[in-house]
């Protein structure tokens, strides 16, 4: 079987086993990239010399019997999304004006699965600073949908979840600022996980919103994804928001659900656009989980209808703030021959942003004037504490939530063309960046009507991500661990 | 145009200062590792994080907060236990973020105050002093402060090709990073300044306050202190505010002072001939002696300020707090009334060897070596620190008291030779004067040039005997009342004793010889 399409566990039995080397695994990873992504256009950049290297790093650890003092990503074969530095790659941000940025440093989360061992396979696409929800803002192309190539991978982690589903890698990172990695796995069928802010730091990682950012990984199973945070989680003295964790997340993934309290939100059901299929698929989940012995219990988040209005002023807000630095001066794009500073500011950046940054950041410095800033980012500030109450509320009738993540599945290219309509795709996810939770999309087969991967979302308390882990597991031993998407699966079965 | 003084007799000037000091004593930047160092070459002190690489964040450095704090306490602030960094957007290309991280409405010191002494001639610029005249003429003003915060510097730009380093005409500019980032508090005073003069002297005393903290060099020419002026007039007796004008980076106590008595002026001028101050910022050009427009505000500047999500609400503890004020050291006027009470030094003198940053450790490490002394050498010793040094210095700029050759040490083994009368006070400049020429000690001086006053009594009755009985016809004449002959019979005495006779016992001794020994003839 492809390595990419295989778990940790069976890569690093065979590594262990010396059945293969990991200089092997890497070209083998590699040579399949470089085949399959013509059809796809998930990677932007292929770090061919940089695996080779860390497997050679890996192999001499093998020789030296000490594969296992590697860490839990010892030989895995990892990509990551094109916002994170990684020294010496390209960190575009899928936009013309960083198109030509070299990292001089690494992202903490990007240097912590190195340091474990993992294997940089390369760059990932996505939406233009990680604003939009289908990789279709990618100044360099979109990413086609592994499952069916006309359709949307999501985003705007859409290059992770696909390079995931074609079996091109076992992991990647994406960053969630509001569903980023949630719908995206949910459209390709595989698992995504936005731990609580803070778990994991955001050093390195290029801001779209400060407060709402947060790195997760994608894997095939729940079990790939929980070591995968195992090694990305804890405290980083250069990110002051995040926190000391010590969990294991992979401890309770065995336990099942009996005696949990699974919570379901009846407004979420009812909600207006979500799609017959998504409905059913989330019921199925809920007497399934029930089958497996969890109680399921209703619960109600009031003020997680405001939670859009408030997102899209936080978020554009901080976006124009951190996208302040693209000035074109010191790196990036520059349109040069002004012979004033405010013409060449304007110019490099009406050039080197897409239309969908340009009205990011066009919001956001409106929202944030004087005048403005007072009915907007206040309220919404205000909204924020709400919402995070609601959470603490609902879950002290329950263990974790379980609820939709995309009204529908993946979408055609081209199909959502107004912004708003985009934005509502979001409508189940942003409410859990605003309250800073974690939350996971955990696949349930495919959709009765579309044929497509639907995924159900799991919520879990702040800094109790274990919990959700631990629902997805069981669902996971109803449903099965992600397929590779058919039209990638591996030519030659077994190994 | 009018004297100051004059135009203040109808107008009343309204000041407020905005002093931006940067905290030159950490060891690195605001928001970062990079070292804090005066003078690198161009760009060796950065990093992702203070150069706003993409993905960069910021973690705040504690000793910037300690720092700030101790200043809010030394100013009489309240210590707001949470507040909150924001950013303030604006694009400019010493601002690698594209926004400076500064501190909301909310800073860490809140509310505090300044007294000023003012006295000498600046007192006179006001008219109307604030409370009863002080023992010297002087009087005490209280300055508000509302508040200081903490935030980060820019970087620095160097423009090309133009004339003297100014934008105006240049071809290229060049950036110098090393500077941005680096931890500056912003101290904005209440509109409670009335005169220039006031105004120098806060500022004086801030930088004496900072420096007293240890939390920077506030060094002027390095730009490490550096203050706004704003100002406006009202007419005598109003209570409304005028418009103001803004002096920009001010580098030096005699600019704030010139520059802002030039904007008096130039204000009452514009007032009174019936015309309008517009807000803008100027500039103080020391050479032409006048002020200059930079900039017009039309607007208010839209910073669009929100808090910084990078950076999680701080909150002081009280232990914290308390922690650091226990670290504040004795502040200048503290100083001041201590060398008052202990020392019985009279004010003038106690402020001048409180707030003189080179006379302060001098003074107190000679009071340390002085033992039961104190009360008895601490005015000798201030004599010879306000008085003796400089007068023996002269000119010489150059001269730094902490590397000459005289030591406390020294210093109290020469006022303890003044006090006992083992030297006379003409001696003692003398032998300061070999001290600092020399490097030697003033007993090793004083020995070496049979300086030691000759104050056993017996010696001296009997050279007075000597000299009376060798000058018996001047005796005589003396004693028919041409007192003026005391004068010679020192002399003789001082002869006799190669100089080394105590004046005082010689004439003591003198003149009870003189008188006690009744005339041999009497008077007719």
């Amino acid at each position: 079987m492809e390595f990419g399409c295989r778990d940790i566990a069976s890569i690093q039995a065979g590594l262990r086993a010396r059945r293969f080397s990991a200089v092997e695994l890497a070209e083998s990873v590699l040579a399949r990239v470089h085949a399959q992504d013509v059809r796809l256009h998930a990677f932007l950049e292929v770090t061919d010399e940089l695996a080779l290297r860390a497997a050679g790093r890996v192999d001499s650890a093998i020789v030296a019997g000490a594969f296992d003092e590697l860490g839990p990503l010892a030989g895995v074969p990892i990509a990551y999304k094109d916002n994170m530095n990684l020294a010496g790659t390209h960190t575009t941000c899928a936009s013309r004006m960083l198109e030509n940025y070299v990292s001089p440093y690494t992202a903490t989360c990007v240097k912590r699965t190195l340091d474990v061992g993992a294997i940089p396979i390369g760059k990932l696409n996505m939406d233009e600073f990680a604003f939009g929800s289908s990789t279709e803002t990618s100044a360099f192309g979109v990413t086609r949908n592994p499952w069916e190539l006309d359709r949307v991978p999501g985003g705007s982690s859409g290059g992770s979840a696909a390079a995931v589903a074609a079996g091109m890698v076992p992991v990647a990172l994406g960053s969630d600022t509001g569903g980023s990695v949630r719908q995206p796995a949910c459209f390709c069928g595989v698992v995504g996980v936005k731990p609580t802010y803070g778990v994991v730091s955001r050093y390195g990682v290029v801001a779209f919103g400060s407060s709402l950012d947060q790195v997760g990984p994608f894997a095939r199973t729940v079990r790939d994804a929980a070591l995968a945070l195992n090694a990305l989680s804890g405290r980083d003295p250069l990110d002051c928001t995040s926190q000391e964790c010590t969990l294991d997340f992979t401890a309770n993934l065995a336990q099942g659900v009996a005696g949990m309290r699974v919570g379901v939100v009846p407004a979420f059901l009812e909600a207006e656009g979500l799609s017959a299929e998504v409905k059913a698929k989330v019921e199925e989940a809920a007497e399934q989980l029930s089958r497996l012995g969890a109680t399921i219990v209703e619960v109600e988040l009031p003020n997680a209808k405001a939670a859009m209005s408030a997102y899209y002023v936080l978020g554009p807000c901080e976006a124009f703030s951190n996208l302040s630095r693209f000035d074109g001066l010191r790196y990036g794009y520059q349109d040069a021959g002004h012979d004033d500073l405010g013409g060449q500011y304007e110019a490099s950046r009406a050039v080197g942003f897409g239309p969908e940054t340009r009205r990011r950041i066009m919001l956001g410095s409106y929202l944030l004037s004087s005048g403005v800033y007072e009915t907007y980012y206040y309220p919404a500030q205000q909204v924020r504490t709400l919402i995070t109450q609601d959470y603490v509320t609902a879950f002290e009738a329950c263990d974790c939530i379980l609820g939709p993540v995309s009204p529908t599945a993946a979408w055609r290219f081209g199909e959502r063309s107004d912004p708003r309509s985009m934005y509502l795709s979001d409508m189940f996810t942003v409410s859990i960046n605003i309250a800073g939770n974690g939350g996971m999309s955990v696949p349930v087969g495919v959709g009765a009507h579309t044929g497509l991967p639907v995924g159900v979302q799991l919520v879990a308390p702040a800094f109790r991500d274990a919990n959700m882990l631990r629902v997805a597991a069981a669902l996971e031993t109803v449903y099965g661990p992600a397929p590779t998407a058919p039209g990638f699966a591996s030519e030659r079965a077994g190994d | 145009m009018r004297a100051v003084s004059e135009v203040l007799c109808d107008w009343e000037a309204v000041i407020g200062l905005e002093v931006h000091c940067a905290l030159t004593t950490l060891q690195t930047k605001m928001f970062c590792g990079c070292k804090l160092e005066f003078g690198a070459p161009p760009n060796t002190h950065t990093c992702p994080v203070c150069l706003g690489l993409p993905g960069a964040l910021p973690v705040p450095n504690k000793a910037a907060i300690e720092s700030i704090v101790l200043a809010g306490l030394a100013t009489n602030c309240d210590i707001m236990r949470r507040s909150l960094f924001y950013r303030k957007g604006y694009l400019y290309p010493d601002m690698p973020k594209g926004f400076q991280i500064t501190q909301g409405p909310v800073a860490f010191c809140m509310n505090g105050f300044l007294d000023l002494h003012v006295d000498g001639p600046g007192a006179e610029e006001r008219p109307d002093p604030p409370d009863a005249p002080q023992a010297d003429g002087g009087y005490v003003a209280r300055i508000g402060i509302e508040r200081i915060h903490l935030e980060e510097d820019a970087g620095k730009m160097i423009h090309v090709g133009g004339d003297g380093g100014r934008i105006a005409g240049a071809t290229h500019s060049l950036v110098d990073y090393n500077r941005a980032g680096t931890p500056l508090i912003e101290l904005v005073t209440r509109p409670d300044l009335r005169t220039p003069e006031e105004a120098r002297l806060f500022l004086q005393k801030l930088r004496r306050v900072f420096v007293a903290l240890g939390i920077s060099d506030c060094s002027m020419e390095k730009g490490s202190l550096r203050a706004d002026g704003n100002i406006s007039l009202r007419r005598r007796g109003s209570d409304g505010l005028g418009v103001k004008t803004e002096l920009k980076n001010i580098n030096s106590f005699k600019h704030l002072h010139d520059g802002l008595a030039y904007e008096i002026c130039r204000q009452a001028a514009v007032l009174e001939s019936g015309g309008t101050i517009r807000q803008e910022t100027r500039h103080w050009d020391p050479v032409s002696k006048h002020t200059i427009v930079m900039r017009v505000k039309e607007t208010a500047d839209d910073y669009r300020m929100f808090p910084d999500p990078d950076l999680a609400p701080y909150d002081l503890s009280d232990e914290f707090v308390a922690r650091v004020r226990a670290k504040l050291p004795e502040l200048p006027d503290q100083k001041a009334k201590r060398f008052m009470a202990d020392y019985g030094l009279p004010d003038a003198d106690a402020r001048i060897l409180a707030t003189r940053v080179g006379l302060t450790g001098f003074f107190e490490a000679g009071m340390a070596i002085a033992g039961d002394s104190v009360r008895m050498f601490a005015k000798p010793l201030a004599n010879l620190l306000v008085n003796d040094v400089p007068a023996a210095v002269g000119t010489d700029e150059s001269f730094d008291l902490a590397a000459s050759p005289l030591t406390p040490a020294r210093a109290i083994e020469l006022v303890r030779l003044l006090v006992d009368g083992s030297i006379s006070s003409r001696q003692g400049k003398e032998v300061l004067a070999a001290v600092l020429r020399d490097d030697e000690d003033p007993a090793v001086i004083v020995a070496a040039r049979g300086m030691a006053q000759v104050s056993d009594i017996a010696v001296i009755e009997s050279v007075v005997d000597a000299v009376l009985a060798a000058n018996a016809g001047q005796v005589a004449r003396y004693r028919d009342g041409k007192r003026g002959l005391i004068g010679y019979f020192v002399g003789q005495c001082m002869k006799a004793t190669d100089g080394r006779g105590n004046p005082r016992l010689i004439n003591e001794v003198l003149a009870r010889k003189l008188d006690e020994q009744p005339p041999a003839h009497p008077a007719s």
